[in-house]
């Protein structure tokens, strides 16, 4: 009953991981011979091109902002929204719609909102009198624009997986904590925090491994640009693999590295905040 | 001292408008571009780029709606969508349920493996394997066919996880009864297990289906040619035609493509919200 | 020192009112108990006590001071949950610290108190252990320790043995007396077991629907209670009631209080014939399933248990032991004489007819 399953899993997902590093030792376009270059490929990457350097940083930049300000910002609302009316449950679902939207129509939504010439955000700021940003077409600005959609995209589900963890937490617990005279910030630090953690360190996890595939929004709403100012790892990996003459091989690696990262983010979460976190 | 009392409620009072507002502000903030996108495409050109903006639409009118359809044979990335995304739910379910079922209900030799692996592939993105999976599809000439968007999708490692949790808390007794009432494994299955974990697995294939249906980044790579691919390949075909960008016609395509999935969460809104909710603390 | 007093308190959860308009005091230095069938409303009274579930409307008094409107962590009570309510993250020394610092209490000063309680509940080897690594009696303490370290003027308790088995239960109720003794505060305690009640309190507050049906020292509560609810509640088997043919009021006896005898004594205020249903040998004494002549059954409670199903014998029972209820279930005691006397007299013939 399993087997169909598993050889689902092995054809689509394990084999094509190991053929991926494979593959990333050889050069290699799809119609001539694969050709073994050994680590030619990852030198090239990581010390000859800057090209990869660059969208590895700017992946890592996303990331991190993504995470910090997603779970930041979930909870803050969390603890904010917590308290059951309709009208919370409704602003709840007002967050969570986005997160059902394509990441393509909510990218054209945004590219349109922050369109230079006749968008809202620019008409915004002229009735402060302020003058026009370039938004997606200012290289420091751009990222920042793709981190507020994705933010803005998936924050009402975090929210509501926030949510479901502090009502996880036993009224009796708090009310404890009430009865032992605890300060506001004393409450939510040594309380209401911990007891919560199991869950943020998962959406510590599945938020950083969704941030590195980012994808859909920067093809749509920049294409890597200006110049290679929100260039990510897919979009790299994409670009070299199907764009810049089938450069298999190379993007290979790329993704190999792409996969390293994750496979050590994963490993390092669990090893060492593991360690920090409370489980009951 | 009712004068503290007074004080107090008045500092309360502050503090819950200045939260209302707030609360206003975020919903304005969450709203307006589905707002933003709805109107637009009901502007005309013209008046889409007109400063200040226009918060209703002076001339009402379905041009832009008009011209996505002479423009594109949009009916046709239409059916490529409900195709795969139809296809995907199906096989998902008939491949995922026996496999969540044994791995819920029996001890067999590398069950634990097994579950390691699926929890593994949980954690494997697309976008890491894409490369081989292409090579695979070009080699096996499925490129200029749906196949590549549907069959990698076999097996849904989320899915088998989820339903795997939710066959567990069926009672071991339930099951004994029926096999006492000699009732054969499919029958369990069906009269059962599933009527016992339909909200999973109605969570299970929302996930599915917003997922296929949204999906942009694998159609991308896995299609050759205009005749396969799905609706959000086509919106991309509505920039490119003019120079100057014409918003209503994009917001126009967007909302057909938006439209299925925001009416099915307008009609279960409570139930998905709180399937998340579940799922988060599980 | 602290007296508690309840005035017009009104609590309601949405639509559902849980208590209207309820009056109570509660003396200072007493071990008090409050007791009923799950949802009287004891632990919400338990609630506004502790200011965690406030009342709708009316006013909470502790030593004569309107605390209504005082945070839980300000006045100066201290409560053990019946989950005990433990932070798991936090040792034992941390959960028992937590309050005190919370409270500014000077480091040395929070060190003594600290080895003077973990002493008292013998926590002291455990102090550094993490909740999960204790077992359910030890976490008990904990729960116990934290509150006695505040030095409460009142010590609040909900249910705080249900989570224990019983041989542990019986030894924490002795514990839970002589700690009370030790300290001369002010107890609350809420439990469900009438017999955790009366073996602990020194007053009890009887509730039943959110009002208060009895509020006295066990032993009046055992023999003279106010009410059919009452009797039946306190005390295993519960009170008998019989209704008499054409009276309105009720008659009440307790299962022990009945002697059997196959001839009938002349000078019992109560004799009816019955014959025996059921028989459970219970060691010392023996449980008695009776019926009587007009179908109603009875319980009996007694030290002799050579009586056998089937047997046909007389119930006696004296006249101080019998109880009289008006139709609202109210007793009518022997000071208002002329009512009890037509009732005892009703009774008294009854058998002859």
């Amino acid at each position: 009953m399993v087997a169909p399953a598993m050889t689902f899993l092995a054809i689509f997902t394990f084999y094509p991981l190991a053929n991926l590093v494979y593959l990333s030792f050889f050069r290699y376009n799809l119609i001539s011979d694969k050709v073994f270059v050994g680590l030619t490929n990852y030198r090239n990457l990581l010390f000859v091109k800057k090209d990869f350097l660059q969208a590895l940083e700017n992946t890592v930049v996303y990331s991190f902002a993504v995470v910090f300000f997603t779970i930041l910002l979930a909870i803050l609302f969390a603890l904010w929204l917590e308290k059951d009316s309709w009208f919370n449950r409704f602003i709840q679902k007002s967050m969570f719609t986005p997160y059902l939207i394509a990441m393509v129509s909510t990218a054209y939504i945004w590219s349109w909102i922050f369109d230079v010439n006749s968008g809202l955000l620019n008409a915004a700021l002229a009735l402060i009198d302020v003058s026009p940003l370039r938004w997606l077409n200012d290289s420091s600005l751009a990222i920042w624009c793709i981190v507020i959609v994705s933010v803005w995209k998936s924050l009402g589900y975090y929210l509501l997986i926030v949510l479901a963890s502090l009502k996880s937490i036993p009224r009796e617990i708090i009310e404890a904590a009430e009865l032992d005279n605890t300060p506001w910030l004393r409450k939510f630090v040594r309380i209401i925090l911990p007891m919560i953690s199991p869950q943020i360190f998962f959406l510590l996890i599945t938020i950083t491994i969704s941030s590195f595939r980012v994808f859909d929004s920067v093809q749509v709403m920049t294409n890597g640009g200006p110049g290679n100012a929100t260039d990510v790892l897919v979009t790299y990996v994409h670009r070299y693999a199907f764009q810049m003459n089938m450069r298999v091989g190379y993007a290979s690696a790329a993704g190999s590295v792409l996969l390293f990262i994750l496979m050590v983010l994963t490993i390092f979460y669990f090893r060492f905040l593991g360690r920090k976190v409370h489980y009951q | 001292m009712y004068s503290k009392h007074t004080g107090l409620d008045l500092r309360r009072g502050v503090t819950s408008g200045i939260s209302f507002a707030f609360k206003l502000f975020m919903l304005v903030l969450f709203l307006f571009p589905f707002y933003w996108l709805i109107i637009t495409s009901f502007k005309t050109y013209g008046e889409s780029i007109v400063f200040p903006p226009t918060l209703i639409p002076r001339n009402f009118t379905l041009a832009a709606f008009e011209q996505v359809f002479s423009r594109l044979n949009l009916w046709n990335y239409l059916k490529n969508s409900i195709i795969v995304t139809l296809s995907v739910i199906i096989i998902q379910t008939l491949v995922g349920v026996p496999a969540a079922y044994a791995l819920a209900r029996y001890s067999f030799r590398g069950k634990g493996v097994m579950l390691a692996l699926v929890m593994a592939a949980f954690m494997v993105p697309t976008q890491i394997t894409f490369i081989t999976v292409y090579i695979m599809m070009s080699k096996l000439r499925w490129l200029n066919t749906l196949l590549p968007q549907i069959v990698p999708f076999g097996a849904s490692a989320y899915g088998i996880f989820l339903l795997r949790q939710a066959f567990m808390q069926v009672p071991a007794d339930i099951i004994e009864a029926a096999r006492l009432d000699n009732a054969s494994e499919l029958k369990i299955i069906t009269r059962i297990m599933l009527p016992a974990a339909r909200s999973s697995l109605m969570t299970v294939s929302l996930f599915s289906f917003v997922g296929s249906w949204n999906s942009y980044f694998w159609p991308l790579v896995m299609s050759n040619s205009e005749k396969v691919r799905p609706l959000t390949l086509a919106i991309e075909r509505l920039k490119d035609q003019d120079a100057g960008i014409n918003w209503p016609v994009i917001m126009a395509g967007n909302m057909i493509m938006v439209l299925p999935v925001l009416v099915i969460f307008l009609l279960l809104s409570n139930k998905i919200i709180s399937a998340v909710g579940y799922r988060g603390i599980k | 020192m602290a007296k508690i007093e309840f005035q017009n308190i009104h609590k309601s959860f949405g639509t559902t009112k849980v208590i209207e308009n309820l009056n109570l005091t509660l003396e200072d230095g007493k071990f008090n108990v409050l007791v009923g069938p799950s949802g009287c409303g004891k632990t919400t009274l338990l609630r506004i006590i502790a200011g965690i579930g406030p009342a709708t409307s009316g006013r909470i008094l502790l030593d004569g001071v309107d605390i209504s409107n005082v945070p839980p962590g300000q006045r100066g009570v201290a409560m053990v949950f019946q989950s005990y309510a433990i932070y798991p993250m936090m040792t034992v020394r941390q959960n028992i610290e937590f309050g005190l610092k919370n409270n500014r209490v000077p480091k040395a000063e929070r060190e003594r108190r600290i080895s003077e309680v973990s002493q008292i509940v013998g926590l002291e080897p455990y102090l550094g252990r993490k909740p999960s690594q204790l077992s359910g009696g030890q976490r008990q303490r904990v729960a116990l320790a934290r509150a006695m370290v505040k030095e409460p003027t009142v010590f609040l308790m909900d249910e705080p043995l249900s989570n224990l088995d019983a041989k542990l239960r019986a030894a924490m109720r002795s514990e839970l007396v002589q700690l009370h003794k030790q300290l001369q505060t002010t107890f609350v305690y809420v439990t469900h077991d009438q017999v955790e009640a009366m073996a602990m309190g020194d007053c009890i507050i009887l509730m039943d629907q959110g009002r208060i049906m009895q509020q006295s020292d066990p032993e009046t509560m055992y023999r003279d209670p106010d009410n059919i609810f009452t009797a039946q509640f306190i005390g295993t088997p519960p009170t008998n009631i019989l209704g008499l043919e054409s009276e309105s009021f009720k008659l009440g006896f307790r299962p022990e209080a009945i002697s059997l005898s196959v001839n009938p004594a002349p000078d019992k205020a109560f004799t009816h014939r019955v014959s025996i249903l059921t028989r459970e040998m219970l060691g010392a004494e023996t449980l008695y399933k009776l019926r009587l002549r007009n179908g109603q059954e009875v319980m009996a409670r007694l030290t002799d248990s050579s009586l056998m199903v089937g047997d046909e014998l007389y119930l006696q029972v004296d006249e101080e032991n019998l109880y009289f209820f008006d139709s609202e279930g109210n007793r009518v005691r022997k000071t208002l004489s002329q009512q009890y006397g037509a009732m005892l007299e009703r009774v008294t013939r009854s058998h002859e007819s």
